[in-house]
């Protein structure tokens, strides 16, 4: 049985339906029983000109990344196009109006600029787009119709999902645009000699389960009502704006209460005033928003109040890269603020893990009454799986808080010490339980206790609950277990993983013996695990997306070895090409 | 002290013994100056408590930083001493949270004017159902005597020797304009009325307001002393009644030392009310 595994871009200018039309064909595959990933890239600006990609990669296989170099690409603009050319595979396939509206000049056509190898197919997409609806604005359809015309794709089936996607518009929007599909794929089959080696035909896909098509900001929202929150505060962002948006519609429903707030400092205050009450709550926001709550992180650890922040990186500092994903907050969620501050730091690694995050960091703050940052990215909030309906999270992870028995209400220290560092916690009304929080240093009661000995203890105490914290930590996740020695070990953290992950399969296939190491939680990090890991390997590579290396620093300092770094600042995700290509060289 | 008799004593001693509001006094010992307006706000605060006969467990109080900052230390009720400007925020989550509980918010006018100025509009307009008790000493006391958003013009502090160069804030003004739906001005030194202001701040339904006048005895001895409040502070000249902006407005200019409710609205619903009405309907 052969595997499929295509890239498909669709590019145009904003407005044409470049981003509409990626998304009914990752619908549309996944229902055919594909594994799909698709990442958009489009402008900053609302309005205006600006190229949109539709990004979309296909596969029977699982897919870990979005797959950096291109086998389709389809042009709605060849201006825009012309520079998606570079990411093109030396075998692939350019589409393009062969009769555009305005003719081009010779060096603004995009088929001028393919290299030998590739294949060009010319469709009158403009012209026929007209033919079909009488206007330029089913161009994306019949681009959707060439492409199931050439690779064997079902073309009824086709046409349901493109009626299902315009279900609820007038009918003539829904016929337009079915017109438009056919008008490409009749004229594909009568007119164009395939002369491309891809095709979705002949593989047999596994039979298939209910699939959800999402991604991680509409996760993180299912994750949190599943959770049981009953209060987010927050203020709009990108990339984690979303969340807000979603949980606004959703979270009254449930019972809960939305706070749109004044600012980020605002709304981080507020999670902690409700965390305080005993209800679960959270905020989302990225890496400037993030700054403005540093103070609040630092109260949530030290008056130990559950408080949960989603952080979903983007380009930094300060106003940075709204649009691009990076992974350079990793210093500032782990470390940052003031004091000897611990704080547990959860990365999930792929947009299913944005769903299990966010179930486990309400229940962790709750249970361990401190902060927990959900470090996401823009990647993540914003690229698209199909993936298996999450579970929804288990009993004991939705009532953790540890109450004081009767006993302990007697004499009711908020702050005692005991064992594991968790002090069992009253909520405001019980009766008995009264007691005073501060940001000072306190005393077992919670009073103000500036003492040589009480900062000890007391700093002690909120360090010592991460041992515990760090057996609810799940396993790490190892690419290939059950050798003794690898030449080359990739440890990663963040988004990154997926494509570790897969370079380091690939990598196999090629003879070169390596595997991979990620853990969702990096802080507390599970140290001896990858210090396990580190030992059966000979080299150590760390790929992430910031320029200095973080987390290798970070890593490198609990290995106490050199590490090899690999960074990039692009903007794009991770791709798993990039780290093989390290490690051929390595 | 060694004039005092036995007699003033015993007397003082009787009133103690027939407080019946010491119940929400917690065991801790004050650390605010001798002689410290803060006394008579929390006398007035647990006097409110009491009349209004609120359970201990159903109250909590969150403040700021600053010697404000402390008062849930001396209220036997659940406190948050939380950020220096921040109480507004923490008792709007709190409150939205746990709407069954009472939630008093403490600031200065360091807190609520200066680094936490920005979200009394917005707690304001959004009219969430906590009452707001400002403790305006015009000075930044706990780090000893720095010119605050309430400090006279040409007042000489330590952050200002010379004179204070900035023009002081009029907190009932802003309190007016940004939509507050209860304005009140009240005076540490008149416990008893103090109470009635708090215990009908406490039961508006809506963001309540109330501006404290209260002297800092260490660091101000020329401004909003003992001597100088006692001699400024009356009732209110203008008659008011429930919603009159106009009227208000003309308190907020022309009676800075007027003590009383300023400003009423009851019809307007607070935030929950809202939310629950619009997400009804949506």
């Amino acid at each position: 049985m052969k595997d499929i595994n295509i890239v498909i871009e669709i590019c145009g200018s904003a407005g044409e339906g470049t981003i509409s039309a990626g998304e009914i064909l990752s619908r549309f595959m996944s229902g055919q029983g594909f594994e799909i990933m698709s990442f958009d890239s489009y402008p900053a600006e609302i309005r205006g000109f600006g190229k949109c990609v539709a990004h979309t990669r296909i596969s029977s296989n699982p897919i870990y990344s979005p797959g950096k170099f291109v086998d389709v690409l389809i042009s709605l603009n060849d201006k825009h196009s012309i520079s998606q050319l570079g990411s093109l595979k030396e075998s692939g396939v350019l589409i393009y109006d062969s009769q555009p509206a305005r003719p081009h000049k010779e060096d603004e056509s995009a088929v001028g600029w393919t290299k030998p190898g590739m294949v060009s197919y010319g469709i009158p997409l403009n012209m026929l787009a007209h033919k079909a609806a009488g206007n330029a604005r089913g161009m994306n359809m019949v681009a959707l119709g060439v492409i199931a015309a050439l690779f064997h794709m079902e073309k009824d089936q086709f046409t349901d999902s493109i009626k299902a996607r315009y279900g609820k518009k007038k009918q003539i929007v829904i016929d337009s645009n079915v017109n438009s599909f056919i008008e490409g794929y009749g004229w594909t089959k009568e007119n164009i000699k395939k002369n491309d080696s891809y095709s979705f035909k002949g593989v047999n896909l596994p039979e298939q389960k209910e699939k959800l098509i999402i991604n991680g900001n509409q996760l993180v929202a299912r994750a949190a009502l599943d959770s049981n929150l009953s209060f987010y505060a927050g203020y709009p962002i990108t990339p984690a704006t979303k969340i807000m948006e979603i949980l606004s519609r959703e979270l009254p429903k449930h019972g809960g209460t939305l706070l749109q707030t004044e600012d980020e400092i605002s709304a981080i205050g507020a999670v902690v005033g409700a965390g305080f009450g005993g209800k679960r709550a959270m905020t989302a926001t990225s890496g400037p928003g993030f700054a403005l709550m540093t103070e609040f992180t630092g109260l949530s650890v030290m008056a130990e109040v559950p408080a949960v922040i989603i952080n979903s990186q983007r380009g930094g500092p300060s106003t940075g890269i709204p649009t691009k994903t990076e992974q350079s907050d990793f210093n500032s969620a782990v470390s940052g603020g003031t004091g000897d501050c611990p704080r547990i730091v959860l990365a999930p690694t792929d947009t299913k893990s944005c769903y299990d995050a966010v179930v486990l960091a309400l229940y962790l703050a709750e249970k361990y009454q401190t902060l927990v940052v959900v470090l996401m990215d823009f990647f993540l909030s914003n690229s698209i799986k199909n993936i298996d309906v999450p579970q929804k999270p288990l009993p004991e992870y939705l009532n953790a808080n540890i109450a004081p028995g009767k006993d302990e209400l007697k004499d009711y220290k908020r702050y005692k010490i005991t064992k594991n560092g968790i002090s069992p916690r009253a909520v405001p009304g019980t009766k008995g339980g009264i007691f005073f929080s501060t940001g000072l240093e306190h005393d077992e009661y919670g009073r103000p206790d500036y003492g040589e000995a009480g900062h000890l203890k007391m700093t002690r105490k909120r360090f010592k609950k991460f041992n515990a914290v760090l057996s609810e930590a799940p396993a790490p996740e190892i690419s290939i277990s059950g050798k003794n020695e690898f030449d080359i070990g990739v440890i990663s953290w963040g988004s990154s993983a997926g494509a570790a992950h897969e370079a380091v399969m690939s990598a196999q296939k090629e003879g070169i013996n390596a595997s991979s190491f990620s853990s969702m939680m990096v802080s507390p990090f599970p140290q001896k695990a990858l210090i396990e890991f580190s030992d059966k390997c000979k080299k150590i590579l760390i790929p992430e997306l910031n320029f200095s290396g973080q987390f290798a620093g970070f890593t490198s300092h609990i290995l106490k070895r050199p590490v090899e770094k690999l960074n990039f600042i692009t903007g794009r995700p991770m791709a798993s090409e990039d780290i093989i290509q390290k490690m051929r060289e390595m | 002290m060694e004039n005092i008799s036995s007699e003033y004593l015993d007397e003082k001693l009787e009133t103690v013994r027939n407080i019946d509001f010491l119940q929400y006094r917690s065991k801790e010992l004050p650390t605010w100056c001798p002689g410290c307006g803060y006394f008579g706000i929390v006398d007035a605060l647990y006097r409110a408590c009491r009349e209004l006969n609120l359970k201990n467990e159903d109250i909590v109080t969150v403040s700021g930083i600053g010697c404000s900052g402390r008062t849930p230390v001396f209220i036997n009720s659940y406190g948050f001493h939380t950020l220096h400007g921040r109480s507004i925020p923490v008792a709007s989550g709190l409150k939205l949270a746990r709407e069954d509980l009472t939630v008093f918010a403490v600031a200065g006018d360091g807190d609520a004017l200066g680094i936490g100025g920005g979200h009394l509009p917005h707690v304001a307009r959004k009219n969430i159902n906590i009452t707001f008790l400002l403790f305006d000493n015009s000075i930044y006391g706990l780090t000893k005597g720095q010119s605050s958003s309430t400090t006279p013009y040409e007042m000489k502090t330590n952050s200002h020797p010379a004179g204070n160069p900035d023009t002081p804030l009029n907190p009932v003004r802003l309190a007016l304009s940004y939509g507050a739906s209860f304005v009140a001005r009240g005076y540490a030194g008149d416990p008893e009325g103090l109470k009635e202001i708090i215990k009908k701040a406490t039961l508006h339904q809506g963001f309540s307001f109330v501006q404290i006048l209260t002297p800092c005895v260490t660091f101000d001895k020329e401004n909003r002393t003992w001597k100088n409040l006692k001699l400024k502070v009356t009732g209110l000249k203008l008659c008011v009644e429930g919603k009159n902006m106009e009227t208000a407005m003309r308190i907020a200019e022309d009676e800075p030392h007027g003590v009383g409710i300023i400003y009423q609205d009851k019809d307007r619903p607070h935030y929950q009310e809202i939310l629950r009405t619009i997400n009804k309907a949506g």
